[in-house]
């Protein structure tokens, strides 16, 4: 009597758990690999963190004809020259996948390349380096954790092979808070870092999680994919003429630039002005001196991207963005050192072969070339584009990349000896 | 060592489930481990009250003292047989039993938003105890005092951070025996069934309006600089994820309770189909509501009677139901939201009635039907989703407070 009503009551929770149990885990989600056009469309200029955190998406889309842009806040910066916007009025036959936003810097970007090494494997990206993100505290660990995903770090986990570039994934993952919020994954990340083998537990655990967030991902990654900015770049399309051709656009660009930013002289997008500087400017005069972006932890927190691109053999195209001109002047941000910073972040990639660099740092100067502070826009993306376009469009060599792994050290991290003149130093 | 807001993630509904499993198969069999249940209660109290929120667990205990000692005095004071039972006695107590709350309230608006060292989660729940034990004690309804006894009534762990609030005879009858095993399985039926329609409500429900519709529809309104339809939005989103979110959190710990052998009183009662105000009160937030009708409204009503201070019966009912809300409004936080709210539903209240009264004397002219009936259950909800915009403190958000940029 007392166990058939305990059954009763029972019983479905029970039921329901086991049910839980085997869809989480459940191979068969594996094969549920359509993604709609439309979806991956959408997707790919959505710039939200569930889809820079989840997987399957982005593998379908690369796997499709989107090729991964990697950096943080300036790919929300839609205007009818953006990449996104070219591509698609110009029927291009690669679309721009914007993997990034505010935020999202290095270490989230390595973590975001394991959920594509297979998408990435001898194939193109570009890459868009901040200047900004080379502060001396590096990483925000709020910004990380807003990206965190423990599906790229199982991932991880299960491929890693306690070379350096894991051992200091390892170690910087766990200087972050995320990097704790698992006990057990905690625990095999400071054996990794410590250049042991997670234990036999810690893999089987590992694994199980592995197989819950990846079917997580194949069942739920396709929906709530806003679409608002894929809405933003056809309306942005309309206003680009049917034909490309450079000095026509970099025209127009100049004059959308000049009807957009008619509030301030820093040549600052209206919006961007009225809504965010207006206010505080006064104060803003030389709130920037003594910045600089030579000494800070993310250039070993790079060196785990480049380290992946080179692994995958992916040719990848870097951009160094300039810094608004004006804006630079006002606020007192050392041109000197945003210089040496350009030259340290070029040695840190020729150096170890990485040779296609679109080095923009020099173009702050010119007008309607930047949309606000540090974001490019109209002229800015423009002449992106004319590296962007032959290196994604064209043939491009077999690249040779080698590593060396003293750019993980603190010592570079810190290291300052760019001068002016001498070009890149060597040691 | 992990702590928890209680009920906040399905780790603690874990712990908790493991924790209850002896003390259930206890009351099966007409066993009360009374050591085992103060054992996984510290348990818990300790989850929620330790760790980085220590501060708050001291304050949790040099309270208990504090209105233990007060009711321990009130009631030496009163419970013997021909004891005194003088009026300023008794409001003393009261006001000593309320003034750690008033104190914790009226910091943040006096110190700009900062919380009061004293305050801790749920002690509004637990002072309402407090006060109900010495009104009854006063009324020589309950007769003994046991400290013991009456420290497990206020540290009820189930309900303890946002109640329902119990009562204290009631809790006591229950806690004192151990109910027949056919009647024990019925508890621990519903208990699950309670405990599954919460999940439904805070994880499902609530996530979508709170967590998914919320934060879009806030931003457009916000971005509209202004009145906006999206400010209607907002006040059906808010007003659904209040509920779903208080109704998820009050049928845990109503379930958790029924599975230790305790009744503890229903929350809410399908408030949305409410046909008029005072309907909507008796099926929302009932245990504060009723705690407020019978310890607020019900003695100004007699006091105002018995000192004659208004003549006619309906002025009398009329200001006892704003002051009534008012103190409520006052009890939610001294902003002029709450305050607002409070008086919106005092006066809501005033004219609810006033409009029964028309409708009984002029029965013959005016319809009854399903049709009015929905109409009623439409105003009604709406004037109650109103009110929680008020409450919401959107409105403070969108025209007083200082932009971020």
């Amino acid at each position: 009597m007392i166990k058939k009503r305990l059954f009763q009551i029972f019983g479905p929770i029970f039921a329901a758990a086991l049910l839980m149990l085997v869809v989480f885990l459940s191979p068969l989600w594996a094969r549920f690999n359509d993604v709609s056009s439309e979806v991956q469309n959408n997707a790919a200029s959505s710039l939200s963190p569930l889809v820079l955190k989840g997987g399957l998406v982005k593998r379908v889309a690369m796997d499709d004809h989107y090729v991964g842009f990697f950096g943080s806040s300036e790919w929300s910066r839609f205007d009818p020259f953006h990449p996104s916007v070219l591509a698609a009025k110009y029927h291009r036959s690669y679309r721009p996948f914007l993997l990034g936003a505010r935020g999202s810097q290095s270490l989230t970007h390595f973590f975001v390349m394991q959920s594509v090494n297979a998408q990435l494997k001898n194939r193109k990206a570009v890459f868009f380096i901040s200047p900004q993100w080379f502060t001396p505290k590096g990483e925000d660990p709020n910004a990380f954790s807003f990206y965190y995903s423990p599906l790229q770090t199982t991932t991880w986990i299960e491929s890693e092979t306690g070379t350096k570039m894991d051992r200091y994934a390892a170690y910087r993952l766990l200087q972050m808070p995320s990097g704790s919020s698992d006990k057990v994954i905690a625990a095999a990340l400071a054996r990794i870092a410590a250049g042991l083998q997670p234990t036999a537990f810690q893999r089987a655990y590992v694994g199980f999680r592995h197989r819950i967030l990846t079917n997580e991902d194949q069942i739920y990654a396709r929906f709530r994919i806003p679409s608002t900015n894929a809405a933003k770049i056809r309306r942005e399309a309309r206003q680009l003429p049917r034909r490309y051709q450079y000095d026509n656009l970099n025209r127009l660009a100049g004059k959308i630039g000049q009807q957009q930013t008619t509030s301030n002289s820093f040549g600052i997008n209206n919006q961007f002005w009225n809504k965010r500087l207006k206010k505080h400017v006064a104060r803003l005069g030389n709130f920037q001196q003594g910045q600089s972006y030579l000494k800070s932890p993310e250039y070993g927190d790079f060196e785990l991207v480049l380290n992946q691109f080179a692994r995958d053999h992916t040719k990848v195209l870097f951009i160094i963005p300039p810094v608004n001109q004006k804006w630079q002047r006002y606020t007192g941000l050392s041109a000197r050192m945003l210089r040496q910073f350009d030259q340290k972040i070029q040695y840190q990639l020729r150096s170890q072969g990485f040779n296609h660099i679109d080095d923009l740092s020099q173009d702050g100067g010119i007008p309607y070339f930047m949309s606000d502070t540090i974001h490019p826009g109209w002229r800015g993306w423009l002449k992106m584009d004319r590296a962007i376009k032959p290196f994604l469009t064209k043939s491009v060599k077999k690249p040779h990349y080698h590593i060396d792994q003293r750019f993980y050290a603190r010592e570079w991290d810190n290291e300052q000896l760019f001068n002016d003149d001498d070009g890149y130093y060597s040691r | 060592m992990r702590w928890y807001i209680p009920y906040g993630n399905p780790t603690y509904f874990l712990w908790l489930g493991l924790a209850l499993i002896p003390l259930m198969i206890g009351l099966l069999y007409g066993h009360r481990f009374r050591g085992y249940q103060t054992l996984i209660s510290l348990l818990f109290l300790v989850l929620t009250f330790g760790g980085p929120n220590w501060k708050t667990g001291i304050s949790l205990i040099g309270y208990l003292i504090y209105q233990v000692l007060l009711v321990a005095a009130y009631s030496h004071y009163r419970q013997p047989k021909g004891s005194a039972n003088r009026g300023w006695v008794f409001v003393l107590a009261v006001i000593l039993a309320i003034v750690p709350l008033v104190i914790v309230k009226i910091t943040p608006a006096v110190e700009g938003g900062r919380q009061s060292i004293i305050g801790f989660l749920g002690i509004s729940y637990i002072t309402f105890k407090v006060v109900q034990t010495i009104m009854e004690t006063r009324d020589g309804m309950i007769k003994t005092f046991h400290p013991v006894l009456f420290g497990q009534f206020l540290l009820f762990f189930p309900t303890i951070s946002s109640g329902p609030i119990d009562r204290y005879r009631r809790f006591l009858a229950d806690y004192q025996k151990v109910p027949e095993q056919a009647a024990y399985l019925d508890m621990v039926q519903k208990g699950v069934r309670y405990i599954f329609q919460g999940f439904v409500y805070k994880f499902i429900l609530a996530y979508f309006f709170g967590s998914i519709l919320m934060p879009q529809i806030e931003m457009q309104a916000i971005l509209a600089h202004g009145l906006s339809w999206s400010i209607v939005g907002y006040m059906y989103v808010y007003s659904m994820d209040l509920f779903f979110d208080f109704a998820g959190y009050s049928l845990f710990a109503v379930g958790i309770s029924y599975l230790m052998g305790i009744k503890t009183p229903m929350n809410f009662n399908q408030p949305f189909k409410s046909k008029n105000i005072k309907d909507f009160w008796n099926r929302w937030h009932m245990t504060l509501s009723f705690w407020f009708r019978d310890y607020i409204f019900m003695r100004l009503v007699f006091f105002c009677m018995k000192h004659k201070i208004f003549k006619s019966r309906t002025t009398t009912a009329n200001v006892c139901y704003v002051i009534n809300m008012l103190i409520m409004g006052f009890w939610h936080g001294e902003t002029w939201f709450y305050i607002t709210y409070g008086l919106y539903h005092g006066f809501a209240m005033v004219i609810n009635d006033a409009w029964l009264r028309f409708k009984k004397k002029h029965q013959a002219v005016i319809p009854h039907n399903k049709l009015t009936e929905a109409l009623a259950i439409f105003i009604t909800f709406n004037v109650v989703c109103f009110s929680f915009l008020i409450f919401s403190g959107f409105l403070n958000t969108l025209f007083f407070a200082p932009k971020p940029f």
